[in-house]
């Protein structure tokens, strides 16, 4: 089990929260419990023993979207606040206690392999033993299959060839709701399930699912007998190429990014999607109020859609705030897209707008 | 229900039964999210930076917890969360974002904790009169974010902004590290809403003056929630300012730096930011600056026109160096404005079992320097402390703030150790005649020399107060208006 460290929790916990403006989730919901420094201060009180665990304690520890915003202002130079209550989570897991709007997820990801439910996983495709396995992440499968197809004709279209595999998730879910045991059983699973393919390269449109692959599963023990691509960067190299030849896009003229918080400030990547976006003709890229390293979330993190769908729309409307007036608004994170779909307007993974310069006519 | 800790200085609760009946009316007037009584939302509303929370907090202990939390979202509904307390007396603490230093959002008597921050929407901005209406639980840094991405500035930015809202800034009468040019929050306030205790609301107009009595705005501000809950407010703007000068100087002396500040000040300069260090100041923050090693160091910024900029810089520089001073260019100025937020080490020393806090006061040019002096000797006398060390900020044609940054480790009982520390620092102050405190406000603690403060003329206060809040159920036992009980013992 992850060790929460607590004196950089205490840190954190004795510091009059000057961070709070840059939390995305105290700023949405308004709860003082939620604070980044109410978190630490709960948190702390917990793993003292001062508080026993109960589920109210562990769902104020829980409403975090693992952005980082807070440590774009932290001046804790080795505090990670979302790392010491992803622990801290795990000790309330041992503890026996669990939110109840968790648990029916826990429960699909422990029978079905998706947090939701049975049949909404990707289904085997491509040729079996090809270098490049598509791995389509959950959410992407369950709830915008469209991107997925468009990621693999994509792939058909640059000649690429490639596998998908019936997919188990990442393990993900299950770390961010304490349940680190099925996280690394998932780990495992999947680390089997990718040697026997013979893959060279896993190539997937999910941050989550990239950031548990090389930065969590190396941690667990579990080394990946492939490498890690994420599909912005892996679309890029076929344009290069000349594999692929974007046109103009009908209908859209003026977009926006929104960068995935992971992405932008754990991976520190947010060029690479504004090569892509401006390697596609007709194209203007109109920055939003704040973005790349300084990007807000959009209530996708740590999927907050599922476990708080109140607060999770409510990041969303404020982050839609922020963006400026396009045609449409791209990111590449299946999780930010369902967010920032709330607002009714186009919103669109870089895949599909890739999918539509290069496929379409 | 879970567990809760410990209280130290909880002075009343509602009953089980009081709390069941209120928890109910409120959810029907507010809707159940709006209103909790869980134990998570209790105590994270229990307390705010004041020392004592914080000490309290290692020994596993809080303070005072309230009954209830409820979060408006309009002033209506502020409005009828008080009438409904008053009806049944039931004490009322509003709370912004808990950055206070002195206890002033302590429920001491339990009741209800209203938590502005639902309230924090920016309602009009007015290019011509620079003018914004916001709501009062508006986090600073997001207020002053809104208003740069508009091309002005609110030219408030207090050391708390990231962790402020505007209606503390408000309630508690609170200045800016810019105040010297942009004023401080009285002067920029244009109007403000508050709901009185009894419900009834108040709407002052966002004239730029008048003469039709008293300004009943400025009754609210400093009020710190005990005469009613300012819930809007009309606030002036600037424009951007197209030019900033970075100005710092080290001087032989403190007391030749002080009049060189005030000569600028008289002289009709007004650079926004004034920040004179002690020697041991200087050292702590300025290590790199050779030219100040052994000196005080003063760093200015001068901001807004450009031609307003040159002259004031020119004014400053030939002040300076006519009082012997070295210039030491802008990095200095730079230096402080990448660290102006950072109090990462009060957390580490608290942490190392020191008991930490800042003590801020102001006093006439006369006095400045030996009120320094005065204070500094009777904080380093008191048993313990290892560090009284001091800055001038915001300055006024008749003075300036002084602003103690105070280390100890307590010898014996911290709390005992706290408290010689402040009435070593109050006693000296009011002996030479400094007011008691320049921007933190009063809160639980300083209460205790409220009335050597105000001396006969504290008794107006209470008069207000009991004409306001005759139930007196608003923020209870705080700004000296009453006694806090188990706290004075």
């Amino acid at each position: 089990m992850a060790q929460v460290n607590r004196k950089q929790l205490l840190d954190c916990a004795l510091c009059p929260n000057m961070c709070r403006c840059e939390c995305p989730v105290v700023q949405a919901w308004g709860k003082e419990a939620v604070s980044p420094s109410g978190k630490s201060r709960l948190a702390h009180l917990l793993l003292e023993g001062r508080l026993s665990w109960s589920e109210e304690f562990l769902e104020a520890l829980s409403a975090c979207v693992g952005c980082r915003g807070c440590q774009t202002l932290c001046p804790f130079p080795e505090l990670d606040l979302a790392e010491e209550l992803l622990a801290a989570r795990q000790e309330a897991s041992q503890a026996g206690v669990c939110l109840h709007q968790v648990a029916p997820y826990l429960g699909n990801l422990k029978k079905f392999g998706s947090p939701y439910g049975q049949g909404r996983g990707l289904a085997p495709a491509g040729e079996r033993g090809a270098a490049v396995l598509y791995f389509a992440g959950c959410t992407a499968a369950a709830n915008n299959p469209q991107s997925v197809e468009t990621a693999l004709a994509l792939l058909e279209k640059a000649g690429v060839s490639y596998q998908t595999l019936d997919e188990f998730c990442c393990g993900y879910p299950a770390e961010i709701w304490g349940d680190l045991e099925l996280a690394r059983q998932l780990a495992a699973d999947n680390r089997e399930r990718f040697a026997a393919s013979g893959a060279r390269t896993l190539v997937t449109g999910c941050p989550e699912c990239r950031w548990t692959f090389t930065r969590r599963y190396g941690a667990w023990g579990i080394e990946l007998p492939l490498e890690v691509v994420d599909s912005t960067t892996f679309f890029l190299g076929l344009i290069r190429e000349g594999r692929l030849q974007p046109r103009p896009v009908q209908g859209i003229d003026t977009v926006t990014y929104h960068d995935p918080c992971l992405r932008a400030r754990l991976e520190e990547d947010w060029e690479r999607p504004r090569e892509l976006l401006g390697l596609i003709p007709g194209l203007t890229l109109v920055e939003a109020a704040s973005s790349k390293e300084k990007v807000r979330c959009c209530g996708g993190g740590q999927m907050a859609q599922l476990t708080f769908p109140a607060l999770a729309e409510t990041m969303a409307r404020r982050r839609l705030a922020e963006l400026p007036a396009v045609s449409a608004a791209l990111t590449d994170c299946p999780f930010c897209r369902e967010s920032l779909l709330v607002g009714g307007g186009t919103v669109m993974e870089l895949t599909e707008l890739l999918g539509r310069a290069c496929i379409e006519r | 229900m879970s567990s809760l800790p410990e209280t130290t200085i909880q002075e009343t609760n509602l009953s089980k039964q009081e709390s069941s009946q209120l928890l109910q009316q409120l959810r029907t007037l507010l809707g159940d999210d709006n209103v909790s009584a869980a134990a998570v939302d209790r105590l994270a509303a229990c307390r705010d930076y004041w020392p004592m929370g914080t000490l309290w907090f290692l020994e596993g202990k809080a303070p005072a917890l309230p009954d209830l939390v409820v979060w408006p979202r309009s002033t209506e509904e502020v409005a009828a969360v008080l009438t409904l307390a008053r009806k049944h007396g039931v004490p009322v603490t509003p709370y912004g974002e808990g950055s206070g230093a002195l206890g002033g959002v302590i429920p001491l008597r339990g009741g209800i904790v209203l938590d502005m921050k639902r309230m924090n929407r920016v309602r009009h901005l007015d290019r011509e009169n620079l003018l914004v209406t916001v709501e009062c639980g508006l986090n600073g840094a997001l207020y002053e974010e809104y208003l740069n991405r508009q091309g002005f500035t609110g030219g408030h930015v207090p050391q708390s902004i990231r962790c402020s809202t505007v209606g503390g800034w408000l309630a508690c009468r609170a200045a800016g590290q810019f105040s010297t040019r942009y004023g401080k929050i009285e002067d920029i306030v244009a109007s403000l809403k508050a709901v009185l205790p009894d419900g009834t609301i108040f709407q002052g107009r966002p004239v730029p003056r008048s003469s039709t009595g008293p300004r009943l705005d400025h009754l609210f501000l400093g009020s710190e929630g005990t005469l009613g809950v300012i819930t809007e407010a009309v606030l002036r703007i600037w424009p951007l300012p197209e030019k900033q000068a970075l100005l710092s100087y080290a001087f032989a002396t403190l007391e030749a730096a002080l009049e060189a500040i005030r000569r600028v000040i008289h002289s009709g300069a007004r650079p926004a930011v004034v920040r004179l260090y002690d020697y041991v100041e200087t050292s702590h923050h300025f290590p790199e600056t050779k030219e100040a090693e052994g000196r005080c160091m003063l760093v200015l910024i001068s901001e807004g026109h450009s031609d307003i900029v040159a002259a004031e810089a020119k004014i400053i520089d030939a002040y300076a160096r006519e009082h012997g001073a070295v210039a030491c260019g802008p990095e200095p100025v730079k230096h402080w404005l990448e660290r102006r937020f950072n109090v990462s080490l009060a957390s580490t020393l608290f942490r190392q079992g020191a008991v930490v806090d800042t003590i801020e006061v102001s006093a006439n040019w006369s006095n400045a320097a030996s009120l320094y002096h005065a204070m500094q000797e009777a904080l380093l006398k008191v048993e313990g402390t290892a560090l009284a060390s001091g800055h001038w900020s915001h300055v006024y044609p008749d003075g300036a703030a002084l602003y103690f940054t105070l280390c100890g480790f307590p010898p014996g009982d911290k709390a005992d150790y706290y408290k010689q520390l402040w009435e070593a620092a109050m006693t000296s102050c009011l002996a030479l005649e400094g007011a008691i405190s320049h921007h933190h406000g009063i809160g639980l603690h300083r209460g205790l020399w409220m009335d050597q403060e105000h001396g006969p003329g504290l008794e107006v206060l209470k008069r207000i107060k009991k004409a306001l809040d005759p139930d007196g159920i608003m923020n209870p036992g705080k700004m000296g208006l009453e006694e806090a009980l188990r706290w004075r013992k």
